[in-house]
């Protein structure tokens, strides 16, 4: 009997495989457990995390959306509705009159949030939206605003350039210059 | 006359009622130690919801299987289906009316209570051939389930007991020839001493190959990993007790642990010196102690084997049954017996 026929055999017969394997398992019972009970401990997000979508506002309270709806094309599972009107206060500026993102089929992926072109969504770190009431996961704008001053405080200024062309259009407004709403012509 | 027998039997009453109790809380609690034990192993937390570390776990699994819904399968046999898993308790459970838990018999006035509940003389016999009815129980439960799966998980499971209860017996004719009884508490007794003279250890021949066959044929009476192909979850979804809620399926369950206690206590008696302690100068520690400990390190090993080995396909089980351990155990009885007439010349 050669030696590798001597190895096996010995191999077998005194479960040597057997016995490393054994020690193996002996061993991580005093390796510290790698999981966490997760009610009770929350995992570290990643900075990229993507999470349930909010609405932002700039630093003055009003909301950044202004209703253009290229969040609701880029959507790939179309669970974005925006249904665009004029600014009363202030013509030739507009925004959502009904904004609706339905939850039960979002996917998370970000893409509105790289579409929309003022910044006015953004992704947060909120996970746990689990509930009883299905209907409560159709969100609209108050509580998607709600959600945004949750999870984003710091709040970006309103740019100034608005600011000029707002007191244009305001001049406008006083100029009776036409305007969508009391129609052209 | 008759106040002596009320005495006796209410004595025996206790007694069975003491180990019993001690028995089954021994059960419910092992299948915790198995979780925490395999958890701690494969690097995760056992059970920690339910009470302090999860200690409170058995109870609520034993809830929870009292209240589950009762089903019968319809075509199933409802007695034989009601009676097959009384079938595989019962026997698991009478077998510790031989086994020797202590040394001291303790005198309370005219009563003695005894650390065995019955001592015949035939101890050994009596709890292979107690265990061998356990096999029916499997059989009847598998055919009774009126399923496919059952059915074959049961002719498995029947097959692998049968063809393992031969190792299991011929490796403990070893220590019954060294101790010359079958009695459990002759063979405790004959262990005195110090560790090297407990039966794997001691002249004329140390029993450790009947140490090794002994625990493989144990570990697949029981259908314990790696021989656990018959109610292989992956397989056979449960095997003999697929069609099983409720409170059979928790005397299965119940069956199975306490058939595990019962083998570890066995082999603890026949191998590793019952209540003795390993050195003469510990003997102040109670012996009792020492039993528990000893059927610990088995209970241990059983759980140890489930978090490391992979299944054995059912051929190769049988393949390893007759073809290795048989002889394997007929080789020890010849050379222990030539030893022993030799040394005793």
């Amino acid at each position: 009997m050669d030696s590798r026929n001597l190895k096996k055999w010995i191999n077998t017969v005194f479960f040597v495989e057997i016995l490393k394997g054994l020690g193996l398992t002996f061993r991580h019972m005093f390796v510290k457990p790698i999981t966490f009970q997760y009610p009770h401990v929350k995992r570290q997000l990643p900075d990229g995390y993507r999470g349930v979508i909010v609405h932002l506002r700039y630093d003055d309270g009003t909301e950044k959306c202004v209703g253009c709806a290229l969040c609701e094309a880029a959507c790939p599972s179309h669970c974005i509705t925006v249904v665009s009107a004029e600014r009363e206060d202030m013509p030739q500026k507009r925004y959502a009159k009904q904004y609706i993102l339905d939850m039960t089929k979002c996917v998370f992926c970000g893409f509105c949030v790289q579409a929309c072109p003022v910044d006015a969504l953004a992704s947060s770190k909120e996970y746990e939206m689990a509930t009883w009431n299905k209907r409560e996961l159709m969100m609209d704008k108050e509580f998607m605003l709600k959600l945004g001053d949750k999870y984003f405080p710091n709040r970006r200024a309103r740019p100034k350039l608005y600011q000029d062309q707002l007191n244009f259009f305001t001049k406008m407004k006083q100029k009776n210059f036409p305007t969508a709403k009391g129609g052209v012509a | 006359m008759s106040t002596d027998i009320g005495l006796r039997v209410a004595v025996a009453v206790v007694e069975i009622a003491a180990v019993l109790g001690v028995v089954l809380l021994h059960v419910a609690y092992l299948t915790y130690l198995e979780r925490k034990i395999l958890g701690d192993m494969q690097d995760r937390m056992g059970p920690m919801e339910v009470g302090w570390h999860g200690w409170l776990q058995p109870i609520a699994d034993g809830l929870k299987l009292f209240f589950k819904e009762d089903i019968v399968p319809s075509g199933a046999n409802k007695i034989i289906f009601t009676l097959a898993p009384i079938l595989v308790l019962v026997p698991a459970l009478i077998g510790f009316a031989v086994v020797p838990f202590g040394a001291k018999t303790i005198q309370i006035g005219p009563l003695e209570f005894h650390p065995y509940i019955t001592d015949i003389n035939i101890g050994i016999l009596y709890v292979l051939a107690v265990a061998s009815l356990g096999a029916y129980g499997v059989l009847l439960g598998g055919w009774a389930s009126n399923s496919k799966y059952s059915l074959l998980g049961g002719l498995r499971s029947a097959a692998q007991v049968i063809s393992y209860e031969l190792p299991l017996g011929l490796a403990l004719v070893g220590p019954i020839l060294l101790t010359q009884s079958l009695s459990m508490v002759k063979m405790g007794e004959a262990q005195a001493g110090g560790f090297w003279h407990w039966f794997s250890f001691s002249l004329p021949f140390p029993q450790i190959v009947a140490l090794v066959v002994y625990l493989i044929a144990a570990v697949a009476e029981t259908n314990r990993v790696p021989f656990d192909l018959p109610e292989a979850e992956s397989e056979l979804v449960a095997g003999f007790f697929t069609e099983y809620s409720g409170m059979r399926f928790a005397f299965f369950f119940l069956a199975e642990y306490a058939n595990m206690i019962m083998v570890s206590c066995i082999a603890t008696i026949a191998f590793l010196g019952a209540w003795q302690a390993p050195f003469p100068h510990l003997g102040f520690v109670p012996p009792i102690v020492w039993f528990v400990l000893k059927v610990y390190c088995f209970l241990f090993f059983y759980i140890w084997l489930r978090a490391t080995l992979p299944r054995l396909r059912f051929d190769q089980l049988m393949k390893f049954g007759w073809k290795v351990l048989l002889p394997v155990a007929l080789g020890n009885i010849l050379i222990t017996s030539i030893l022993l007439y030799l040394s005793r010349l």
